[in-house]
């Protein structure tokens, strides 16, 4: 139980350094300087000192979903098998889905209650691209594990890597790219109310609230990146991840720099192609009789 | 008056459907409180019994007709509560038939009965004619279903359902496989398979509210029972090939029942289009336990057999709480038009949190009922998977895939729903003075459902336990559920629901300002606001090779050139089957006017019809 305490709140504490890190990279890699690697720290603690806004008339979904998403990523965040393999072994790979479809549906709802027809626009394209990269989500972490062994996450760091695992991962890393809000599929960077989705969603956000979404979109990253890791050769032990999620760190900014974001529908080709990598996983692997 | 006798009597047949549920959970053996009465012809005797698989069904058309009646207490037509008492007294029937006579006229009272239900606003446009469609699927169904039970009653050569199971075991590879064809068509047609749902979205909306509930809450389920009884008991054990056949038609359903349902916005032909997803997810279930249990791993074939009953249940609790809380909305606005409505939190308070909690039940969202069925049949199938061979897999892979992208256009479908509907602000053009729901019977009725959706999601032991002693008697096993299973849905939710809680604290602690929406400085429009059409529109261009979208745009120049007056613009999506249903029966139409010949019109020509019948039948009965 102290474990599993202390990898929540140590991912909880190292999600906006991760952020911090990858912005200043991919700053780095465009020749700008950037901002400190701290500078979401200072972000979250000035939002969070600030007063929050809602426009007016809104039902209280609005008021609370910061809240349930944030308490979404932190149950993401307690359930990866770190240092504690099989104290939360009963959140198993479907339950995880589900779950992220709590924090979405949540967020897309308070959307449409601003009002808004950015917030509505961007609500309309989260639920698009959810809806579409969740099979390809589940097949990848079926693909990557679950074959004969259970749905539970502890098993994906035993799993043997082969041609399988590589299908299954590059599937999941494009599942990360849509899920984190990264370049091909959406741009966090970007203020431009047509081109945004995750910016859009939390449009008529701010104070408290707004620091709330952004830290649980933090932790979400980290969890996703840790979970992209396990699925990579490694073993079970602890922290023998860390090089694989500096190393996927750098992937992901390194993708955002060299590609640009796709036009919106074409993102669909890319779960597709995610899709087909992870149906290949799990072919082969029933093939090879490792079922 | 009218509407006190109806609701009395419904009433009446939920406390008999309870009871009969009651001895049904308890029931070890096969039947127990059996009754038969025998007629001069004893292939047409009537025997009544209860069975331990009939219950769980009872026990829903127990909680439905009760929540039903309550909400027909203050809302509806006062003519609808009798015949809707009437509809569940035959569907209740139907469950306890243990004869093929009795099963088949419980049957038919059962469709015809609904069929009047169906034509209750028999003067609005439309509805005759969604009512003749939906009367000769039934028919056709009926039929169906009749020849697939005389089939086997003529090979058990006993009319009573218990006889029939006996002989099973001796049926011909050839008769069972005809047998199971018929019973699909039969009992598919009425739950609404793809692609025989088509009579679903016509006739559903059309019908009032509280009919609605019970077509989508409960008759689809009794088609389903139906499908069981043939499947596991009357021409059990089948080959391996109907648990297949099953999982690929349920996956079919499921997506495209939430496809159609997506681009869909009339509320109430949406909530049907989610019946036939939520029928095909259920089948997905049944499935997966025929496939095991003809490979003969009888712990696969129960887990699947439990999620598919608790996905019954559930989705007979969600479906019917959505479709009288679309009812309410509509006698409140007058219409179920997703973009003429919006707004209605502030109006509706007691409806809209229940319809919300019907929407993440359904959306299969943790903590509500919808989820745990969910994740059970998700289970069953990654369970499935690594068994048989390369075919098993390929069918399961995609049916997880489909049930993945079931789940996720669901709920991009209850957003836009609750969204539109309930968020935001009212499209009303013209204004009326605003009304402030009460807490009387009627959402009484649907808090009755919401809680239930809570319960069974929070505890959803309270449901397996029982559907898992069902399936172990009906079955012949020892079904245990996943462990995970009792503590899933708390672990989930908890800390969503602590960080709900701290927002409402902090919002105490540290008051939110409220101030107009930011429309980048032009004038807050509740025009402005997204609509169905525009929400769906991503979804609608993706699956454009399946929905088939068409579009118009028209502009109304005015004086300028360039500014139009008005933009008016339509989307409709054509449907692929409807489609090759109206060929269909254009060649069904071109084969019965060559039998115009023997429909002279003349009378004695009739008799001699009638008379020569008669000689045959003699003749053959000899």
């Amino acid at each position: 139980m102290m474990l599993l305490l202390a990898q929540v709140l140590s991912i909880a504490a190292l999600a906006p350094l991760v952020q911090g890190v990858m912005k200043r990279l991919r700053a780095n890699l465009q020749g700008r300087p950037g901002p400190s690697p701290l500078q979401p720290y200072r972000d979250l603690a000035k939002l969070l000192n600030k007063e929050a806004l809602l426009p007016h008339g809104v039902s209280p979904i609005p008021l609370v979903a910061p809240g349930i998403v944030l308490g979404v990523a932190v149950t993401f965040a307690s359930v990866l098998p770190i240092v504690a393999p099989n104290a939360m072994g009963i959140v198993d790979v479907i339950a995880l889905a589900f779950l992220l479809g709590l924090g979405r549906f949540v967020l897309a709802l308070a959307a449409l209650d601003t009002r808004s027809s950015f917030a509505g626009m961007a609500a309309s394209r989260e639920m698009t691209f959810g809806s579409l990269v969740e099979p390809a989500l589940l097949l990848a972490l079926l693909g990557g594990a679950a074959l004969g062994r259970g749905t539970h996450l502890s098993v994906l760091p035993d799993v043997p890597f082969g041609l399988a695992g590589m299908l299954a991962f590059a599937a999941f890393f494009l599942v990360l790219l849509a899920e984190t809000a990264r370049v091909p599929v959406d741009n966090q960077e970007t203020h431009y109310e047509l081109t945004m989705i995750h910016e859009g969603l939390v449009l008529e956000y701010s104070g408290w609230q707004l620091a709330m979404l952004q830290y649980a979109g933090y932790i979400r990253q980290l969890c996703f990146l840790v979970l992209a890791a396990m699925l990579l050769p490694g073993g079970a032990e602890g922290w023998r991840h860390l090089p694989w999620i500096l190393g996927l760190m750098g992937a992901v900014t390194v993708v955002e720099t060299l590609f640009a974001k796709l036009r919106l529908f074409e993102v669909p080709q890319l779960f597709g192609t995610a899709l087909i990598f992870a149906v290949a996983s799990i072919g082969l692997r029933v093939l090879g009789g490792l079922a | 008056m009218l509407r006190s006798v109806g609701v009395v009597t419904m009433c009446v047949v939920a406390v008999l459907a309870a009871a009969v549920a009651a001895i049904g959970f308890r029931a070890h053996g096969a039947e127990i409180a059996a009754a038969t009465f025998q007629g001069a012809v004893p292939a047409l005797a009537l025997r009544f019994a209860v069975t331990p698989l009939s219950a769980p069904f009872c026990a829903l058309l127990a909680i439905l007709t009760t929540a039903v009646a309550m909400w027909c207490m203050r809302r509806g037509a006062p003519g609808e509560p009798l015949l809707i008492a009437l509809f569940t007294a035959a569907m209740l029937l139907v469950l306890v038939a243990r004869s093929v006579a009795l099963f088949f006229i419980a049957w038919e009272a059962m469709s015809l009965v609904s069929a009047f239900l169906v034509a209750a606003h028999h003067d609005r446009r439309g509805v005759r004619r969604a009512t003749f469609t939906y009367l000769v699927v039934a028919q056709t169904g009926a039929l169906c279903v009749l020849v697939a039970l005389t089939l086997l009653a003529l090979a058990a050569g006993d009319t009573s359902f218990a006889g029939i199971a006996a002989h099973a075991a001796r049926l011909s590879p050839g008769l069972r496989d005809t047998v199971f064809v018929f019973a699909l068509l039969g009992f598919g047609s009425k739950a609404g398979l793809m692609p025989l749902h088509f009579w679903l979205p016509r006739a559903h909306p059309v019908a009032p509210a509280s009919a609605s509930a019970m077509l989508s809450g409960a008759m689809l389920k009794v088609a389903l029972y139906g499908l069981l009884v043939v499947t596991l008991e009357l021409a059990a054990p089948g080959p391996s090939w109907w648990g297949l056949a099953l999982v690929a038609i349920g996956t079919v359903s499921a997506v495209g029942g939430v496809l159609y349902a997506l681009v869909d916005h009339d509320l109430k032909r949406l909530l049907a289009y989610h019946s036939v997803e939520n029928v095909g997810i259920i089948v997905i279930g049944i499935g997966v336990a025929l496939l095991a249990r003809s490979a003969g791993s009888s712990a696969l074939a129960g887990l699947a057999l439990v999620a598919a009953l608790f996905h019954t249940i559930n989705h007979g609790l969600f479906k019917a709480l959505l479709f009288l809380g679309a009812g309410t909305v509509n006698e409140v606005e007058g219409t179920v038009d997703l973009e003429r409505l919006g707004g209605l939190w502030g109006e509706l308070v007691w409806t809209a949190p229940f319809f919300l909690i019907g929407c993440a039940a359904i959306t299969g969202l943790p903590p509500f009922n919808g989820f745990a069925s969910e994740w059970l049949t998700f289970q069953s199938l990654v369970g499935g998977l690594s068994g048989g061979g390369l075919t098993v897999t390929f069918v399961f892979v995609a049916a997880i895939a489909g049930l993945a992208l079931t789940g996720g256009l669901a709920a991009a479908c209850f957003v836009k729903v609750f969204g539109v509907v309930f968020l935001g602000a009212s499209r009303r053009i013209d204004a009326r003075p605003a009304v402030r729901e009460r807490l009387d019977a009627s959402t009484t009725g649907v808090a009755l459902l919401a809680g239930l959706c809570i319960v069974l999601g929070v505890v959803p032991m309270l449901a397996v336990g029982p559907l898992a002693g069902v399936v172990g008697k009906t079955l012949g096993l020892v079904v245990l559920p996943p462990p995970a299973l009792p503590v899933l849905p708390v672990t989930l939710a908890l800390l969503p629901l602590a960080g709900a809680l701290l927002c409402v604290v902090m919002a105490a602690r540290r008051s939110i300002r409220f101030v107009p929406t930011w429309t980048c400085g032009s004038p807050v429009s509740a025009a402005a606001q997204y609509t169905a059409t525009a929400f769906s529109k991503p979804l609608r261009t993706v699956f454009a090779f399946v929905l088939l979208p068409e579009r118009q745009r028209r502009y109304e120049m005015g004086s300028s050139r360039w500014l139009p007056e008005r933009i008016s613009y339509r989307t409709e999506s054509r449907y692929l089957v409807d489609e090759g249903a109206r060929r269909f029966a254009a060649v069904i139409l071109r084969f019965a006017r060559r039998f115009r010949l023997v429909q002279s019109g003349s009378l004695r020509m009739y008799l001699a019809y009638a008379l020569a019948a008669l000689i045959v039948a003699v003749g053959l009965a000899r």
